[in-house]
């Protein structure tokens, strides 16, 4: 019984163990069918993934053309920095990444909160693959120890990154401008009129941390020639998505921007800056004979480089609100009243109207009745009976009151716009004003007003209304230089031009240009000149041609005029008057023409035409090597040194 | 006749077990070392070295685990060696100890909950000295000797009824329930897996376990919702997501699963050869040379190594359970049939996570995987099989607790 009961367990047992064997069996056979379908079956799609896996296709931004000055020396270039940024995809926890980098590298708290939330928008918006920059121009040895640590850090990447550079800083930062990562209010201006693709294509691009855009200045008006077409690199990752190798791909690669030739002689613009030696002012130089503009001063300046990785609001702030407005372009986005140097275009209006005869005269006796109000000459006492070339040399008020009276504003009005007065001069740059010529028409037009013949007076003399940049006054100066030839003022050497800047072409008569000229060489190089120390280059023979101006910045009161008026230190430095001067040289060949404005000089004779004399001096000094390298062959050269200075 | 028939049978099977018997008696222990079933001694060290090589290749590329492989080695060598010294242990040895190891395991499960440490988000670990170790592990070996153990106790003839399989039940849902506030799901579900194939081997009615399978799939619902943690949640959710071809987060918790699947996938027939795995050695899959290990033979050696592999594995058990089957005693049979469904749903359960058939549950594949403990387990598993087949006549007669 005992033993029947025992086998029957036994049996039971060998019958169980039978069954779970089979079960078993029957999983195994379960695993290998799943093998089989993956390995077998699915092959070709898991192979396919397995590519996918390991190589990425990076974008690629193309490398931003060089701006080069005349001679081919770089003025917005490249430098290495090191950088670094998390590649939001790689890190599940950008806190704990920032973190861990924060350890390593200085980072604000309140831009670790930031970055976060830029890592995560990023994540978000499909862009996970796009870097978020951290920390830009890295210290030697802060890259060397972010180099070390890359690999223990998830998402972080350590690199070096081509900055844009301004090797010049501020001598051309109003005319360069600056670039800047692409805001959401760049985007939507660059992508205005494209198709959805190509602007999301675009916006990809610029996501890039090394994309930067034009904000201002030639580096905007010549984006599209600078920014060239992005590519992609085709890299083979692991699955942390650390590179282990690229494959090279021409088809792939970038297409980086074109570089782009200025017409200025970066030597001279220094030599410029220089003179001003701290003064608030402009000056332009151009070549009369081809219209290259030579130099395009502004002063003071910021400088660009600190844009170019985004500027603290609290370094703008102060840039901003600097009482000698650094921001402010001067040169062409600078309005000033002319004053006397206007002179030449009041009195060649007048020849062109016929009122006056060249050598009729006007007797100044300093006072100047019309209606019932008196205007004053500069010249206490006057200057008696003048002609016109005396009245230009001299720079009689009176005279110009009175033939401004007899041309009437709106002939006046009409010769300022044949010497490029009244416009927008775009050269390349951004931030050109067009100043103010007033005439009939405009004041009824903007101020529902008559004209007031007294105005025209003001007018005359260069004051009122009248509205110019140093820039119109270089143009107008050229003018008379070349005695009323076509002139067509140029910035870009070799880029994109503006269609904006037409040629200056309308008619002027030669010969009363020839006796501009002759006047001009009156102020500086006849007895009763008002700059006649000024004509004198310095150079055993040329001398300049010119003419002084003074911009009234707040009105002579009578009182202050009865009691004499006072200058220099005896009022606010913001109060005193602008300094003018206009040159050509040679007076006998001219070569190239000058404007100069020292804000706040006072005397256009005393501080505008030293600094003007001085550069032309430099200019002419320097003439027999300015011929530009983009002339010389039609190829650019490549080899251009990126970072050094010639020799 | 029959009863002849019978009677000589009997007396046939007790006269060879008495000769044995006595050979054991009188034969060296040199003898009995020779007489071990080296076939299947050898098979275990191929497969535990072709693991060691598995580990190499997806390891030797990342500084901070190329020296793994040697440390592996080394583990191995030391418990083949305690492998075959547990297996020339007497079965009566193995019965005395049951008891007091599955008391101990309990003791160190309640010592984890206690003092433990964590690793991977659960509590699992225990330093002991300069190591550390899983109790949770140990107690898979522990469970099983102490079922067989109990119903070589109480399993007579004569008492075949359903409340003797009650005790066994309380013998495996004790350390269950601790190994599962570890949390360890994974774990959990093997010990009570194993335990209740000793248990259906031990006989218990049909009609029971069909009741208690109907009761299992309706506790799934509940378990998920009210019993699971969120990140266990989380898995399941994953795993059916993936297994219906749902949309999964590539980044998220299915990446280890989906760059598991290439990886096998990608490794097609024939595989891209030892070391040229493109997955694996660029750490594509997360926790490779664990619980993934299987991905880096199936990309390097292709579904023939897979195959290969698992018909390896399929030997091995099967000769297990023949042998179990050969054991005289109670213990005998269900000590080595509990383990050898120990290192059974341990492949199961690490082979459906790695091929996507189960949750991602965290548990290594015996032999192959890098791990010590689990190569202790495993091994101990293996000396426990062999002292069953090597002592498969010994007659046990222990009715007390020790």
């Amino acid at each position: 019984m005992s033993n029947k009961k025992t086998a029957d367990l036994d049996f039971a047992f060998s019958r169980r163990t039978a069954i779970a064997g089979a079960a078993g069996g029957l999983v195994w056979a379960g695993l290998v069918a799943r093998l089989f379908q993956l390995q077998i079956l699915e092959q070709e799609q898991y192979r396919q993934q397995a590519e996918a896996n390991h190589i990425k296709l990076q974008l690629a931004p193309p490398q931003r053309g060089r701006i080069l000055d005349r001679f081919g020396r770089p003025l917005a270039s490249h430098r290495r920095a090191g950088r670094v940024s998390v590649i939001p995809e790689q890190t599940d926890n950008p806190e704990r990444t920032l973190a861990q980098i924060a350890e390593l590298i200085e980072i604000p708290d309140d831009k670790l909160e930031r970055l976060a939330n830029d890592i995560r928008y990023n994540r978000r918006r499909n862009a996970a693959f796009v870097p978020v920059t951290i920390a830009n121009e890295l210290t030697y040895e802060d890259f060397a120890r972010m180099n070390v640590h890359e690999a223990e850090i998830p998402g972080l990447n350590v690199e070096m990154a081509l900055t844009r550079s301004y090797p010049r800083g501020r001598d051309f930062a109003h005319v360069l401008g600056y670039v800047a990562r692409a805001s959401q209010d760049d985007l939507t201006r660059l992508t205005d009129g494209m198709t959805g693709k190509e602007a999301e294509t675009l916006k990809t691009m610029f996501r890039h941390p090394d994309m930067r855009t034009g904000r201002q200045g030639m580096e905007r008006f010549a984006e599209e020639w600078l920014r060239g077409k992005p590519g992609y690199r085709k890299l083979v990752t692991n699955a942390h998505g650390r590179i282990i190798e690229e494959i090279p791909d021409e088809r792939l690669a970038p297409m980086p921007g074109r570089d782009l030739f200025v017409t200025i002689d970066s030597d001279l613009q220094r030599v410029a800056i220089e003179r001003f030696a701290g003064e608030s002012g402009a000056a332009v130089v151009m070549d009369v004979e081809t219209g290259d503009v030579l130099a395009m001063v502004s002063t003071p300046a910021f400088d660009p480089n600190d844009f170019v990785n985004g500027i603290s609001s609290a370094s703008y702030a102060e840039l901003r609100d600097d009482s000698r407005s650094p921001l402010y372009p001067r040169a062409h986005g600078g309005v000033y009243p002319p004053g006397s140097t206007f002179k030449m275009v009041v009195a060649t209006a007048a020849l062109e109207a016929g009122v006056i005869k060249p050598e009729e005269r006007v007797h100044c006796n300093r006072y100047y009745h019309f209606g019932n109000r008196t205007w004053h000459c500069w010249k206490p006492g006057g200057h008696g009976s003048v002609n016109m070339h005396q009245a230009i040399k001299g720079s009689c008020d009176v005279y110009f009151y009175e033939i401004a009276r007899r041309t009437g504003v709106d002939k006046i009005a009409e010769t300022a716009h044949k010497f490029g007065f009244g416009e927008s001069w775009v050269l390349g740059m951004t931030g050109g004003r067009s100043g103010l010529v007033p005439d009939r028409e405009w004041k009824q037009r903007v101020r529902k007003e008559n004209w007031y013949e007294g105005e025209t007076l003001n007018f005359g003399i260069g004051q009122g209304q009248l509205g110019v940049t140093p820039l119109q006054l270089a143009l107008m100066t050229a003018r008379i230089a070349t005695e009323g030839k076509p002139f067509k003022p140029r910035m870009i050497g070799i880029g994109p031009q503006s269609d904006e800047d037409q040629v200056l072409d309308a008619p002027l008569d030669q010969e009363i240009m020839a006796r501009m000229k002759a006047g001009m060489y009156g102020v500086t190089s006849e007895g009763g000149g008002t700059a006649y120390r000024s004509g004198d280059l310095g150079l055993g023979g040329p001398r300049l041609a010119g003419k002084t101006g003074t911009a009234q910045v707040r009105r002579i009161t009578r009182e202050e005029r009865a009691s004499g008026i006072r200058k220099g230190e005896n009022i606010a430095r913001e109060l005193r008057d602008h300094a003018l001067f206009v040159a050509y040289a040679p007076a006998d060949d001219p070569k190239y023409a000058i404007s100069v404005i020292v804000e706040h000089g006072e005397g256009g004779s005393s501080t505008a035409g030293p600094v003007a004399r001085d550069i032309l001096h430099y200019a002419l000094k320097t003439d027999s090597r300015r011929k530009p390298a983009y002339s010389q062959s039609a190829s650019l050269s490549p080899n251009l040194s990126d970072e050094g200075e010639p020799t | 006749m029959s009863r002849d028939g019978y009677t000589g049978f009997s007396r046939g099977e007790a006269r060879t077990r008495t000769a044995t018997s006595l050979s054991f008696e009188t034969q060296g222990p040199l003898d009995k070392f020779m007489r071990l079933p080296w076939g299947f001694i050898l098979l275990i060290a191929a497969m535990a070295l072709t693991g060691i090589a598995m580990l190499y290749s997806s390891a030797h590329t990342n500084p901070a685990e190329s020296h793994l492989w040697r440390l592996q080695l080394i583990r191995f060598g030391v418990c083949f060696v305690m492998m075959i010294v547990l297996g020339l242990l007497p079965l009566s040895w193995w019965m005395r100890l049951a008891f007091p190891a599955y008391v101990g395991t309990i003791v160190l499960l309640v010592l984890v909950e206690v003092m433990g440490f964590s690793g991977g988000g659960a509590q699992r670990w225990l330093r002991i000295g300069p190591i550390g170790v899983q109790p949770s592990e140990f107690a898979k070996l522990a469970v099983t000797l102490a079922l067989a153990r109990y119903y070589q106790m109480v399993l007579q003839p004569q008492t075949g009824r359903i409340l003797v399989h009650l005790g066994a039940v309380a013998i495996m849902v004790i350390p269950a329930a601790l190994i599962f506030i570890q949390p360890d799901f994974g774990t959990t579900l093997a010990l009570l897996a194993s335990g209740a194939v000793v248990i259906f081997l031990a006989g218990l009615s049909a009609r029971v376990i069909l009741t208690g399978i109907v009761g299992g799939v309706a506790s799934v619902w509940p378990i998920y919702q009210f019993v699971l943690a969120p990140y266990q949640r989380e898995r399941v959710d994953t795993f059916l997501a993936q297994l219906f071809g749902g949309a999964t987060n590539a980044l998220g918790e299915s990446y280890q699963i989906e760059q598991g699947k290439i990886a096998i996938g990608a490794g097609g027939l024939n595989g891209r050869g030892y070391l040229q795995g493109i997955q694996s050695q660029q750490d594509y899959v997360p926790e490779q040379h664990t619980d993934f290990i299987l991905t880096v033979i199936a990309e390097e050696f292709g579904f023939i190594g897979t195959t290969a592999l698992l018909i390896g594995f399929a030997v091995l058990l099967g000769w297990s359970l023949y042998s179990a089957g050969r054991s005289a005693s109670w213990f005998g049979r269900l000590a080595s049939a509990g383990a050898t469904a120990t290192i059974a749903f341990y492949i199961v359960f690490n082979v459906g996570m790695v091929l996507g058939l189960l949750p991602v549950v965290g548990m290594p594949l015996p032999l192959i995987s890098y791990g010590g403990t689990a190569m202790l387990t495993t091994m101990a598993c293996f000396g426990l099989i062999l002292a069953a087949h090597m002592h498969r006549d010994e007659k046990l007669t222990a009715r007390g607790l020790f």
